[in-house]
């Protein structure tokens, strides 16, 4: 019997491994272990055996039994391996041919700074209002402390419009119009277009966008506008960054003062682009006048504020090398696509 | 931990509703997890006597009572004036005092009537304590004392109506796991002085040589303090009525006077106690006769078995009030049923200890035993609060088990704690908190909460040992010539306190903080800036929204000027009489082409195609979002549009997935799926009012009256005017709008909401017919939808087909329908009907036929 056995095993090891194909392995297994096979009548003998014997017997069956399932097992796995292997030989891929891009545009460049601005002082606790870009002298002017014969307000620099208005020369018109409806505190950001009459050239546009930003509470001091500058310029430009305000004058601040960052190109050395002052211009900062707040009739001895604006186009031209204010309007493809990647 | 107001008020004056109560004590810091109010019971219910209770023949269970029901007016009395009441409570029986609901009164649960139980009348009803909704025990009537009177209303008897309070006290604050911890905290919370319970012990009669005791505190690390007070000639008997109403309310089952004592002190106080059958104490070896208490750890594989009857083998690590040989208690959190109480103890002693919590708690968990004292000894209890509890309950023992009390006191306290001095700057509050308290504020919170308070002072960094010390510190800067406290050098003022031992939670000067603020009240603290109001969130994010869709569907931003000229609109078409023409004029424009402000942004879009055109650019996507400017009333209306231009391939070219020139329906899907973004549904689609664009392949989308979106196809005379040759370039140029205002405030309201995820699967059927080309498609899938909305989910053209085999005028479409069914998986027979109901509907109403 043993014997037997020992032959059965044999004949079928050889049967097992020239399967190749799932199929030959599952007729295989039905030949060795299926009901008619030598197996299962050597089994159905037990019964005729004296049940002394029946025992021993039964495990030489079952261990028989046993090492066929696992040489079957064993070449299923090895069918289904080759077969893995053969579809990754398949076909020669030339993997240097191009993969599928989506066909995603991209968005202009002053978006994108604007965007990034706003994330800023959204993280900083600021909200962002937006008012009108057609405004009354009142907003622009009179409400910030702007004299009747102040020259921003000649024609040759503010655009006067039929019928009444004015096209605002800068976002602090939103700022009047946010401590007319709300009272303090507050802390906003005004992005949007503004409108002067220059002449387009180099550095600059008849329309162009501010971003002002204005914080009024009781406590407010020019130290809390230092520190939001700095902290602005470090996110904005880089750890390196530092900043710095100059005295200065606006009609609606006082004290007043220009901002400079260091020279993101040169980082302070001197360059081209700083006039090798190793400094830029970043932009108009003051505490607001105490005027201003009386105008608005908020209580001046009670609230203080400081308010600064940056130019958008400015920061983008410096961020992105761009020399000329006027590409930024002429919406080329070729100039759009290449800030495809500044995704914000 | 069950709180019942009857019993909280002896401690404190409450004259809060149960409403203001619970939040008070919730803004105390104590949070309130239930309220249970057990509402005043009838005049009707009242003690009884039952005069004889004989067995009803024929049932295993019920009693026919005769019951004294004293001179209570009622006319059903029988039988000498008794009444019958028929009652299946196992301890009902003659001679007991019980409470009786009349006829008619009305119980939490059910009202009494006159009935007849097995054919025997029954005047009202015996009661269980869960029938007067008091307590959840059901397993008898109520027994009363056999002195109490008959006609005492239950109200009276329970103090009824009353309000449980179920509390979750922090595991920082052990002081409140009992009724004087609560009420305390209420005291300086509500400014009302806080009623102790007065303590008369009475004179010690025994002797100590009748009760000699012999303790050993081996342990004293794990058991600082161990007090134990012993009795003689104790009289075990049921408590009182006020004892067991008071344990019932707090969720206890009375059992007999000693042991109520001890759960009474131990929710009065909320410090365990335990007592041992003196008599069963074994004294040591070496000191025999002499009954022993040994506080040690167990000895490996100690076996006990405890008062529940459970056994337990230590292993050597848990702390075990011993005798002389054998474990009598593990400490802290159960006794042991040798020494325990019985019917025959005459001699006990009174166990008040303080364990080290990190003991209890590692016994508790090792041999999963939880009790309501290791709840307690787990939380770090104070070793001062144990002679208070011990105190209480020597009284209560002495007057309700007229028992003696022995002249000895036992008390185990080898290392008595400093009492622990803290400062507290108010300054240092101020800064923490946020506004400003004053001393005299502050001075009566603290107080309130058992805080000595010892003298105002100047500021002292680290540890102070003793008041002494304090005034070292001070003096030392008043010998340099300063009188005056506010003269002293970094003079910050501050208030010095001696904490209450029982506060094992106050540590530090911030931990004071904590407990002024919390007194105070957090409602208090000011808000310093206003809630965010100026910025329009909604539609920041919906313009981005927006504009980032195009972007990934390949448009590239632009950005115009505002001003443009008139010419521009003149050439898309529009006539005098437009709304786009009445345009606000510059007064000083830098030229003639910008001497208007924008009415659209279609114009400028145009010049950037030409000018991108212009430069060998074939496959081009532009958008814009920007305003456009319009006069009302003296200034202007600004609305924001976001519009795009289009033309070439639908995407970029690949050398493997070829690309197509742009058809309508792309241009239309823009549309389509970012206002199914946005949820933006029931719109109906109009004819397009501008002139630009081709009547036939265009569409406005509107909902109500306001057009939320268009698309279309430019007409080549209108390319023409922007010297675009439509027929040169081989292209069709689309236009595409959203009006952003409209939309902005279309989606204001709207959101998504979460809808369950279906557990069984989708089956998918695609059906294909020839259909008529005038029948839209979209009222076939109404068709569809219609047979049944709960099995049909969705319904997609899968393939649209003119030519050959097809006659003219018609088409063949195929659909794919997802069928699903909420309940249950479909069967094939189910979805077989399902589609035959289709077929037959379309011919029906359409007369379409399948393919
Ligand atoms: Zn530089």
């Amino acid at each position: 019997m043993e014997e037997e056995l020992q032959q059965l095993i044999e004949q079928a090891e050889k049967d097992i491994f020239a399967c190749s194909r799932p199929n030959d392995l599952l007729n295989v297994k039905a030949k060795y272990l299926g009901k008619k096979s030598l197996l299962s009548s050597l089994y159905a003998q037990m019964r005729e055996l004296p049940a002394e014997e029946r025992p021993a017997y039964g495990s030489l069956i079952n261990e028989t039994r046993k090492r066929l399932e696992d040489l079957i097992e064993e070449q299923n796995r090895v069918i289904k391996e080759n077969t893995w292997k053969k579809s990754e030989l398949k076909s020669a891929i030339d993997l240097t041919m191009p993969g599928i891009f989506s066909s995603r545009g991209g968005l202009h460049p002053l978006t994108v700074i604007r965007r990034e601005i706003d994330e800023v002082f959204l993280g900083l606790g600021f909200e962002i209002a937006e008012g009108p870009d057609i405004d009354d002298d009142f907003h622009n002017f009179d409400a910030l402390n702007t004299p009747l014969d102040h020259p921003s307000r000649n024609l040759a620099d503010t655009f006067y419009l039929e019928g009444g208005g004015l096209l605002r020369t800068h976002t602090s018109t939103v700022q009047v119009r946010v401590m007319e409806k709300y009272p303090p505190p507050i802390k906003i950001i005004s992005p949007g277009r503004c409108y002067r009459n220059d002449k387009p050239d180099p550095s600059h546009s008849p329309v162009f966008h501010q971003v002002e930003a204005l914080v009024v509470d009781k406590g407010i001091s020019l130290a809390d506008m230092k520190d939001m500058l700095s902290q602005f310029a470090s996110i904005m430009f880089g750890k390196n960054v530092s900043s710095r305000i100059r005295p200065h004058f606006f009609p609606f601040t006082e004290p007043s003062a220009e901002m400079d960052i260091s020279c993101v190109v040169c980082g302070g050395t001197g360059c081209r682009v700083c006039k090798y002052s190793g400094w830029l211009e970043m932009g108009g900062a003051g505490m607001v006048d105490p005027n201003v707040f009386d105008i608005l009739g908020i209580d001046s001895e009670v609230y203080t504020g400081y308010a600064f604006g940056l130019g958008i186009e400015r920061i983008a031209m410096l961020k992105y090398n761009i020399p000329d204010m006027r590409i930024l309007y002429e919406n080329d493809l070729r100039m759009l696509r290449q800030f495809k990647g500044e995704l914000r | 931990m069950k709180i019942a107001l009857s019993w909280l008020a002896k401690y404190i004056e409450i004259e809060e509703n149960t409403n203001e109560l619970e939040e008070i004590l919730t803004f105390t810091g104590i949070e309130v997890e239930a309220v249970e109010n057990i509402s005043a019971l009838p005049e009707t219910v009242f003690s009884a006597k039952i005069i004889s209770a004989e067995a009803v023949t024929e049932t295993d269970h019920l009693k026919r009572c005769l019951v004294d029901i004293g001179n209570f007016p009622y006319s059903e009395k029988k039988e000498n004036g008794y009444l019958q009441v028929i009652c299946g409570a196992p301890n009902c029986r003659s001679g007991m005092m019980s409470v009786i609901a009349l006829p008619g009164s009305i119980l939490p649960e059910m009202t009494i009537t006159k009935a007849k139980i097995k054919g025997i009348e029954s005047c009202g009803m015996l009661c269980s304590e869960k029938e007067l909704g008091i307590s959840d025990n059901h397993s008898g009537i109520i027994e009363l004392s056999s002195e109490t009177p008959i006609g005492i209303t239950a109200n009276e008897l329970y103090e009824l109506p009353d309000t449980i309070f179920e509390l979750e006290i922090t595991p920082n604050r052990p002081d409140l796991l009992g009724y004087i911890g609560i009420a305390r905290d209420l005291s300086a919370k509500l400014k009302r002085s806080l009623k102790m319970p007065e303590i008369n012990i009475p004179d010690a009669k025994c002797k100590a040589e009748t009760m000699p005791l012999e303790l050993v505190n081996k342990v004293p690390d794990l058991c600082p303090r161990y007090i134990a007070r012993l009795f003689n000639k104790v009289e075990l008997k049921d408590s009182p009525l006020w004892l067991k109403r008071a344990l019932i309310k707090s969720g206890l089952r009375p059992i007999n006077n000693l042991v109520d004592i001890t759960n009474y002190v131990m929710l009065e106080y909320g410090h365990p106690l335990h007592c041992f059958d003196y008599d069963k104490l074994t004294p040591l070896p070496e000191k025999p006769k002499i009954p022993a208490i040994v506080i040690r750890r167990a000895y490996q594989n100690e076996p006990i078995i405890t008062l529940d009857g459970k056994s337990y083998v230590l292993e050597g690590d848990e702390m075990v009030i011993a005798d002389g040989i054998k474990p009598s208690a593990i400490a802290g959190i159960m006794g042991g049923n040798i020494s325990a109480i019985s019917e025959t103890t005459k001699r006990i002693v009174l166990e008040s200890a303080a364990f080290h919590p990190g003991s209890i708690r590692r016994t508790s968990y090792k041999h999963k035993i939880s009790t309501d004292s290791s709840y307690r000894f787990e939380r770090h209890l104070c070793a001062y609060s144990a002679a208070d509890a011990a105190k209480r309950a020597t009284q209560l023992i002495c007057e309700l088990t007229n028992a003696e009390l022995c002249e000895v006191t036992y008390d185990s306290f080898p290392f008595p704690p400093k009492p622990l001095i803290l400062g507290i700057r108010p300054s240092r509050y101020a800064q923490v908190i946020g506004y400003e308290l004053e001393d005299e504020k502050i001075k009566d919170y603290l107080e309130r909460l058992g805080l000595k308070f010892l003298q105002y002072g100047n500021w002292k960094q680290g540890k102070i040992n003793n008041i002494a010390e304090l005034y070292c510190h001070h003096t030392e800067e008043m010998k340099q010539g300063k009188t005056e406290f506010t003269e002293l050098a970094n003079c910050e003022h501050t208030h010095y306190y001696e904490i209450p031992p029982y506060r094992v939670d106050l540590e530090r000067e911030i931990d004071i903080i904590e407990e002024i603020a919390r007194l105070d009240g957090y409602h208090k603290i000011p808000v310093k800036t206003l809630p965010q109001r100026i910025m329009d969130r909604h539609s920041y994010r919906i313009k981005k929204i927006a504009v980032d869709y195009l972007i990934s569907r390949g448009f590239y931003e632009t950005l115009n000027y505002s001003f443009s000229e008139p010419n521009l609109l003149y050439k898309l078409g529009y006539k005098d009489g437009d709304r786009e023409l009445e345009m606000i004029t510059l007064k000083n424009p830098q030229s003639s082409n910008q001497s208007v402000m924008r009415t659209s942004l279609i114009p400028q879009l145009l010049q950037n195609l030409a000018y991108n055109l212009n430069r060998g650019e074939k496959n081009i996507k532009l958008l814009e979002l920007g305003k456009t400017y319009h006069r009302q009333d003296v200034l202007s209306y600004e609305p924001y549009f976001l519009a795009g231009i289009l033309t070439g391939l639908n995407k970029e070219e690949h050398w493997q997935e070829k690309a197509s020139p742009l058809t309508i329906f792309w241009v239309k899907g823009i549309v389509e799926e970012l206002l199914s973004f946005l949820h933006l549904e029931n719109l109906s689609v109009q004819d397009i009012k501008v002139p630009f664009l081709s009547r036939t392949e265009s569409a406005a989308y509107y909902l109500a009256d306001k057009e939320l979106a268009y698309y279309g196809k430019l007409t080549a005379a209108a390319a023409e005017k922007f010297d675009i040759d439509t027929i040169e370039l081989k292209q069709d140029i689309w236009i595409v709008q959203f009006a952003m205002e409209n939309i902005i405030n279309a989606t204001r309201t709207l959101k998504t909401q979460f809808q369950e995820i279906p557990r069984f699967p989708f089956v998918t059927r695609d059906i294909s017919f020839l259909i008529a080309d005038e029948i839209p498609y979209c009222e076939i899938v109404k068709t569809i939808a219609e047979t049944d909305r709960n099995i049909i989910s969705d319904v997609t053209a899968f393939d649209e087909y003119h030519g050959k085999q097809i006659p003219e005028g018609k088409r063949s479409l195929t659909l794919r329908l997802k069928l699903r069914d909420k309940e249950k998986t479909l069967t094939d027979e189910r979805v077989d009907y399902l589609i035959d109901s289709v077929i037959k509907k379309l011919r029906e109403t359409w007369q379409i036929i399948m393919r």
